[in-house]
């Protein structure tokens, strides 16, 4: 069993710290995980992704064309990662909301609308969700756990091979005390709105 | 207790590789670290530092790497277990020690881990520091996963001891920052007892020039080398299987983990041999000779420089010469000799060395190649409320006043980004003598980068000759420690007038805000004496020295200006506090920036200030409050006062 995934989004938006639960969680069910980080230099507001392959594997990279899934936490972002990594037969989830890059700001550079990266994400893959995540996290209790909002719509699509029950255990491993509630709250509402899609 | 000092053998966690190194110290006992950060090797001091009290260790952030390797090495000589670790970068710093202390070797175990960056992602260049440490002779370990960095790590303390040298561990990127199962080992509680003996086992042990001087210690250094080959022909962490097959493959640290996965897609696992090191210097003779026996074809995959190919090829010539050896050398290399392996060019060199199809869907290709032209480029920038973008600013319209061609020598830290452009941007270059391009963002401003302290010093450069224009040079509060220092003297006793601009935002913030001299916190946690950066200067004999707030932009104006006006070295000092950590402690201020939409012009002079909370669209500019630190730099660039202050 081999299974690829990679996370992405936009420095400080939570990337990292999903990949790390979701590989916690597969390391509770007795899977061999690498977690490869990509990101340049240090600052906030460059592209970030986090490889997460578990299974029979033995390097922290997903290899081009062979992301099973790419969760990704910004519509472009999930683009510009799925053009390299994204299989045929993969699967893309991505919050519907974008983080504008300064170069759009500055005028240079247009930012393509959400239906257009729709379109373009499924001649490269094979379903595509994209969802209010940034909306039900505040729905949850707090925007910052938009992250966990797109690992509970993870879940619900039932390619991870990781049961629920290791997400939600890494999950309250991995927040702070104080703020597991918001954050099981989150999964929830990540994990119906797939399933009811 | 914090989770990675638990001593509970067996148990798996996910570790980052830089962890497992520093749970392998923990493990092996180690009793002095001392480290300067730098991405990415950064986290293994950290946890070091975080556990040191609770485990009765030494920590220590060091002023840099050389004086990290000093106080680590001069530990070791005292018996001590000690570690040093850094980035590719700062190991340069460490050379002329590195080069030296073998002579003697050490008496405590004393591993040296330096993490490459093999595609410079977060270096100025990808060097391969394995060529510097096989000049000075030294067994080198080359991890390939979290679980394996942490064993080698705890082994080359227990190597350490017995080849009484210290002993190099290399790390990159993808194994440092990257994540694993690591198994938790049996903490060792046994402690090296401290005592200094000035001629163990041999006379002068300690003393390089002790007679009969140098010579007669690298002499002792030589005679460890065969104690060194033995232990590496034996040791697991190097694995040689051999098929049925005319053909292998040498590989080590994190590429063999691409080889392993490529075999696997190539159908070849178990098809052709695999010599698998962990150690790279020095090579197991009879282990590649076997290999060499066994082959016509060989191919090395290695990350980083051909060091083990070059080898490998050396020993070739010697016992088999017509064996085809295809790697990054020569014209058969199937290898990229810059940026980093991967899974893909590792498969793919693999198939062309052994003349296999490789299937490519060109259909696909097509179809990448248009989507990639409308993904716009996402620029890196400061962060939200970043005190240098008041500097930057400060510094630009300040520029502007002055006649000449000014020169912003830039350094390493996070006002690096104040060099890296836009990559929107596009110049067109007419003039080769003048390449005076119009600075429109702040990520224009400076003119040269290289490493840390380099700014300072060519600046001084640059006045020397007779430059027309003002000349300044940039650095942060840990770089001014760093590397600062004799290049500032340098300036006062030779007379450059040049205006050196500190940016003190009071942590070592690009690698992860670590404390340093002016932060008044230890490595340890402890409470530190915050050591003056104008007292400093002023004791160099700065005497044009200037301090205002970097939020502050008429008063950065205004201290910049009397740098720039003296005639003679200036240092400018803008300072506050890094935004982050304020967001961190959440300190929010009682008041709120809004930019009135009626009042904006579309000018973009807040967009100009470069900060990622500003967002404009249909002609207005706006604030987006889930970034906003309210640093109130925007309300003071607005040209029209749209951006005001509420009380919250």
């Amino acid at each position: 069993m081999k299974f690829n995934l990679i996370i992405c989004g936009v420095g400080g938006q939570g990337s990292i710290l999903s990949s790390k639960i979701i590989a916690d969680a597969a390391i509770k069910k007795g899977y061999e995980v690498r977690v490869g980080e990509t990101f340049g230099a240090a600052m906030r507001g460059g592209s970030v992704s986090s490889h997460v392959k578990i299974g029979d594997i033995h390097s922290p990279l997903v290899a081009h064309n062979s992301a099973d899934v790419i969760l990704s936490m910004e519509p472009l972002e999930s683009l510009r990662v799925s053009v390299d990594y994204l299989a045929p037969q993969g699967i893309v989830i991505s919050d519907i909301r974008p983080w504008y890059p300064v170069d759009t700001n500055a005028g240079g550079a247009p930012y393509p609308s959400n239906d257009e990266i729709i379109a373009e994400l499924k001649k490269l893959g094979k379903e595509v969700h994209f969802l209010d995540a940034a909306a039900l996290a505040k729905k949850a209790g707090h925007p910052r756990t938009t992250n966990i909002v797109l690992i509970g719509a993870l879940a619900a699509l039932g390619k991870l091979p990781i049961e629920s029950k290791y997400l939600i255990e890494a999950i309250k491993e991995r927040v702070p005390q104080k703020t597991i509630d918001v954050n099981i709250k989150a999964f929830e509402l990540g994990f119906d709105s797939i399933k009811k899609s | 207790m914090k989770w990675i000092t638990k001593d509970e053998p067996g148990s798996i966690k996910l570790m980052m590789g830089n962890e497992a190194i520093a749970r392998g110290a923990i493990e092996a006992g180690v009793q002095l670290t001392a480290c300067y950060p730098g991405t990415p090797s950064s986290e293994i001091g950290e946890v070091l530092g975080e556990v040191a009290k609770d485990l009765n260790q030494y920590f220590e952030w060091s002023t840099n790497e050389t004086v990290a390797f000093e106080v680590a090495a001069g530990a070791s000589l005292a018996g001590a277990r000690a570690l040093t670790a850094m980035k590719n970068a700062g190991f340069n710093l460490v050379m002329d020690n590195f080069m030296t202390l073998t002579y003697g070797g050490v008496k405590g175990g004393f591993v040296v881990v330096v993490a490459d960056d093999p595609g410079a992602h977060y270096s100025s260049n990808e060097q391969d520091t394995r060529i510097e440490a096989v000049a000075a002779e030294l067994l080198i370990f080359e991890p390939q996963d979290q679980n394996q960095a942490r064993l080698m790590t705890k082994e080359a303390f227990d190597i350490s001891e017995k080849l009484e040298l210290p002993v190099f561990l290399r790390s990159v990127t993808r194994l440092s920052h990257a994540s694993g199962n690591v198994e938790f080992g049996k903490i060792s509680q046994k402690r090296n007892t401290i005592g200094f003996n000035k001629h163990w086992k041999i006379p002068y042990r300690w003393d390089v020039y002790g007679p009969p001087g140098p010579q007669s210690k690298r002499e002792w250094l030589h005679s460890r080398l065969p104690m060194m080959a033995e232990y590496v022909e034996n040791s697991e962490f190097n694995k040689l299987t051999i098929c049925d097959s005319k053909i292998g493959i040498v590989t080590v640290g994190i590429a063999a983990t691409y080889v392993k996965e490529a075999l696997a897609e190539l159908n070849l696992v178990d098809k052709i041999h695999l010599l698998d090191l962990g150690i790279v210097n020095p090579l197991p003779k009879a282990k590649v000779a076997e290999l060499l026996n066994n082959s016509d074809h060989l191919i090395v995959v290695e990350e980083g420089d051909p060091v083990v190919e070059n080898a490998v090829r050396l020993l070739a010539k010697e016992l088999k010469p017509e064996i085809i050896i295809q790697g990054k050398l020569f014209d058969n290399r199937v290898f990229p000799t810059e940026g980093e392996m991967d899974p893909d060019n590792v498969r793919i060199g693999i198939s062309n060395a052994l003349n296999l199809v490789i299937n490519k869907d060109l259909k696909r290709e097509e179809l990448k190649a248009a989507i990639k032209k409308i993904i716009t480029t996402r620029s890196s920038t400061l962060c939200p409320g970043c005190p240098h973008l008041g500097s930057y600013w400060a510094m630009r319209k300040i520029l502007e006043k002055y006649e000449g061609n000014s020169i912003v020598n830039g350094d390493i830290g996070c006002y690096e980004q104040g060099g890296y452009g836009l990559a929107t941007n596009t110049f067109e270059i007419t003039d080769e003598d003048n390449k005076n391009f119009k600075i429109n963002s702040p990520y224009e401003i400076l003119d040269t980068i290289y490493v840390m302290g380099s700014g300072i010093g060519m600046a001084q450069g640059q006045y020397q000759v007779g430059h027309k224009g003002k000349i300044l040079a940039v650095a942060g509060d840990s770089t001014f420690f760093h590397t600062c220092l004799p290049t500032l003297a340098n300036a006062v006793y030779n007379e450059a007038d040049i205006t050196f601009v500190v940016f003190d935002n009071t942590w070592t913030c690009m690698t992860g805000h670590q404390p340093n001299p002016v932060t008044g916190i230890k490595g340890n946690g402890d409470v530190a004496t915050i050591i003056s950066i104008e007292k400093v200067s002023e004791a160099l004999g700065i005497h044009s020295v200037s301090v205002a707030d970097a939020y502050d932009i008429e008063g950065a104006k205004k201290v910049l200006k009397a740098g720039l006006d003296y005639n003679g070295p200036a240092v400018v000092i803008l300072r506050r506090e890094c935004a982050l950590q304020v967001l961190r402690r959440k300190e929010f201020p009682p008041f709120e920036f809004e930019i009135l939409q009626d009042k904006c012009i579309g000018c973009k002079a807040c967009v100009e200030l470069g900060c990622p909370a500003i967002t404009f669209a249909n002609g207005k500019a706006d604030i987006d409050r889930a970034l906003c630190v309210d640093c109130s730099l925007c309300a003071q660039v607005c040209p029209v006062d749209a951006i005001i202050c509420r009380s919250v």
